[in-house]
């Protein structure tokens, strides 16, 4: 029997090889991992593309130490890096891209905003990624909670004290607490922070991180929490819970409540996040699209990535993947309802005459976990421990000056701009 | 009562291993609807195959399900290749530091394959393993022969030696003798270790998905990306993912019941 094997395995052996395209370029992504995301990334996509590209989705995590290997081990295997912006940041650092001015240069005409193009430099003076596609966070809500909704409140102009009215509403109607977040251990709660709770409150994310409009800011939200499911410890993605009816009313990542959004488009409505006393805070979400050193097939990755920025090719992906055009490309009407409920809703949010859009972080390099856990941190001792908030907020802004003062990046968006490290005032 | 007692001790035991799978079945051919209904219904109103043809028609899962097979196959080829000598040498002959040499096989498991990628993965592209089945099954190999060595060394232990003697007087070399008494005797064990390798390969997402780019192994192809996938999807993969390591168990399950049996003896 072991003989056979051998003669089995030995017979497989030559076959793996021809099976995959060996001469087909590389596009490696951190984007659109979910298996039929990627399905759909391969089939409406790339299948057209001018350019045979082999499709691998990929963790974050590893990303960085792959390009290092095949830096050291001096054999090249990807053409195309497709990463958030906070991904490919690290990656600037240990010299792993190539610069892609004359791209840019090409790409002029497409009508990506220059406030993008200038965050694909991502601080040097070369570009470094070509903007790719965008997102925001949004909230969804089961039409069962809209009954409770407070009187004379706009679903599209919420604020965070409605919001609050409306689940302590909804908890005393049905018993429960409905209210949700992704505060998860995969989940994206420091975006919430840092991109909408404090923007809306502060006006701003470092400056004002100890601020008296932050300690309000935190004493409400303590209050908000009391009406939060419990479970949101560990949501990721909130679209599992809005579907399985343990969460009226939710907050995420666009991409990760699409689904909820997709399954059952006539139970749910989406929404711009709240509004607090200094604006409606909102951090749109940017992938870029980046090529590392020595890539085997430079000119194929070139030719890809400007086929990925034609405003044609941007719709589609709109269309299949949730993800929104970063060129000047119009929507067509006739969307899938769940897409179109998403759309609806980072279009009102873009819209709203008091929208603080605030960015991700930039400038922080490797230190950008560090500065997310200051926030987590932060809430975690004055929301889930009870811990004074004056004195929690005055032992973390320690922390997040010396990450400041280390990393010396100057303010972003919407904290007012400063010469030298961002101060925490 | 003593049936009674019996008959629950089986029924439990059956329910321990085929509660999990029915709800996964479940899950996976009763489609979007089902997944988030609680209570679950005994049997899916409208059982279908769509969720997992769906799942087996994505790009690559063919090719990615290929180099898994390989993958496990040489890993569990390997494992025994080097592990049955090496067990057996600890069993049958006594060297100075063979308590010491047991517990260094075993510190192969205590680094974390996390922390090695880097240097491996430079390691393997200098040596032309990256990326290649072989390559994989390498590091699975490493993974899996702590518990070969150890597992056959007992195993060859539970041999009698007479046997063994018995068969050196009938004129048989030491080598034969290995050959044609003792492994047939530990043959059973054998397969336990076999089934374990190829477990060890199959279920392996780090390694797989590190050390490969283009061939991917069926578990780092999907596993990766499947936790953030819609529900009834995780569903049909994980239903497909165990499949073969059912199919597996249920080839060999002649031997490892006999291995009980050597057990009881």
């Amino acid at each position: 029997m072991k003989a056979r094997l051998a003669a089995l395995v030995l017979a497989a052996l030559p076959w793996a090889a021809p099976l995959a395209h060996a001469e087909d370029l590389v596009f490696l992504s951190t984007q659109l991992r979910p298996v039929e995301e990627a399905q759909k990334m391969r089939d409406a996509i790339l299948k057209p593309s001018p350019v045979p590209t082999t499709y691998v989705a990929d963790v974050p995590q590893v990303v960085p130490t792959r390009l290092a290997a095949e830096r050291q081990g001096n054999t090249h295997t990807i053409s195309v890096v497709g990463a958030l912006h906070g991904e490919i940041q690290p990656l600037v650092a240990t010299n792993d891209l190539a610069p892609l001015d004359t791209l840019a240069a090409q790409l002029s005409g497409r009508g990506i905003p220059p406030a993008l193009m200038e965050l694909g430099k991502l601080g040097t003076a070369h570009q470094m990624y070509i903007p790719w596609m965008q997102a925001t966070y949004i909230m969804v809500a089961n039409k069962q909670a809209l009954p409770y909704l407070p009187k004379g409140a706009d679903l599209n102009a919420l604020t965070f004290a409605q919001l609050n009215e409306w689940s302590k509403a909804v908890q005393a109607a049905t018993g429960k607490r409905m209210l949700g977040f992704p505060a998860g251990p995969q989940g994206l709660m420091h975006r919430f922070f840092e991109g909408f709770l404090y923007p809306s409150y502060t006006g701003g994310v470092v400056r004002t991180f100890r601020s008296p409009d932050a300690e309000a800011m935190w004493t409400e939200f303590a209050g908000l929490w009391k009406s939060v499911n419990p479970n949101s410890a560990s949501y990721n993605f909130m679209q599992e819970p809005l579907l399985a009816g343990d969460v009226w009313i939710g907050f995420d990542h666009v991409a990760r409540m699409l689904d909820a959004l997709r399954q059952k488009p006539n139970d749910f409505v989406a929404f711009p996040a709240p509004s607090g006393p200094k604006g409606r805070g909102y951090m749109p979400v940017l992938a870029g699209l980046a090529i590392p050193n020595g890539a085997p097939d430079m000119k194929g990755a070139t030719a890809l990535i400007d086929y990925l920025s034609q405003p044609a090719t941007q719709i589609k992906m709109a269309q299949t993947a949730g993800f929104f055009p970063v060129v000047a490309a119009t929507l067509p009407d006739d969307l899938e309802p769940g897409l179109k409920l998403a759309v609806g809703a980072i279009a009102k949010t873009q819209a709203s005459s008091d929208a603080r859009p605030s960015l991700l972080p930039i400038g922080l390099g490797t230190q950008g976990g560090a500065f997310d856990k200051i926030y987590l941190d932060s809430f975690q001792r004055i929301v889930l421990r009870n811990e004074p908030v004056r004195a929690t907020l005055d032992r973390q802004a320690e922390s997040l000056r010396k990450i400041m003062t280390e990393t010396g990046a100057p303010c972003w968006q919407p904290d007012a701009p400063s010469t030298g490290a961002c101060p925490v005032e | 009562m003593k049936r009674q007692l019996y008959l629950t001790g089986v029924l439990a035991l059956c329910a321990w291993t085929l509660v999990p799978i029915y709800f996964l079945a479940l899950g996976a051919l009763g489609g979007r609807d089902l997944v988030n209904t609680f209570p679950k219904p005994f049997w899916p109103g409208s059982a279908s195959f769509t969720t997992i043809r769906d799942f087996l028609a994505i790009d690559g899962v063919a090719a990615a399900t290929l180099v898994s097979v390989e993958t496990a196959c040489l890993t569990m080829l390997f494992a025994l290749l080097l592990g049955l000598p090496a067990g057996y040498a600890l069993a049958r002959f006594s060297f100075p530091g063979s308590g010491l040499f047991r517990l260094l096989i075993l510190l192969t498991r205590a680094f974390p394959v996390a922390i090695l990628a880097l240097p491996l993965t430079v390691g393997f592209i200098r040596l032309g393993l990256y990326d290649t089945p072989l390559g994989v099954s390498l590091l699975h190999t490493a993974l899996a022969l702590p518990f070969a060595v150890l597992v056959s060394s007992s195993l060859f232990q539970a041999v009698p030696r007479e046997l063994e003697e018995a068969a050196w007087v009938f004129g048989c070399s030491k080598f034969e003798a290995a050959r044609r008494v003792v492994l047939p005797l530990a043959l059973p064990g054998i397969a336990a270790i076999a089934i374990f390798a190829f477990v060890i390969s199959w279920n392996e997402v780090f390694a797989g998905a590190v050390l490969t780019v283009r061939h991917r192994t069926l578990t780092a192809y999907l596993l990766t990306v499947l936790s953030e996938s819609p529900l009834h999807v995780q569903f049909a993969g994980g239903f497909v993912l165990i499949l073969p390591t059912i199919a597996f168990i249920y080839a060999v399950r002649k031997h490892l019941f006999a291995m009980w049996g050597i057990s009881n003896r």
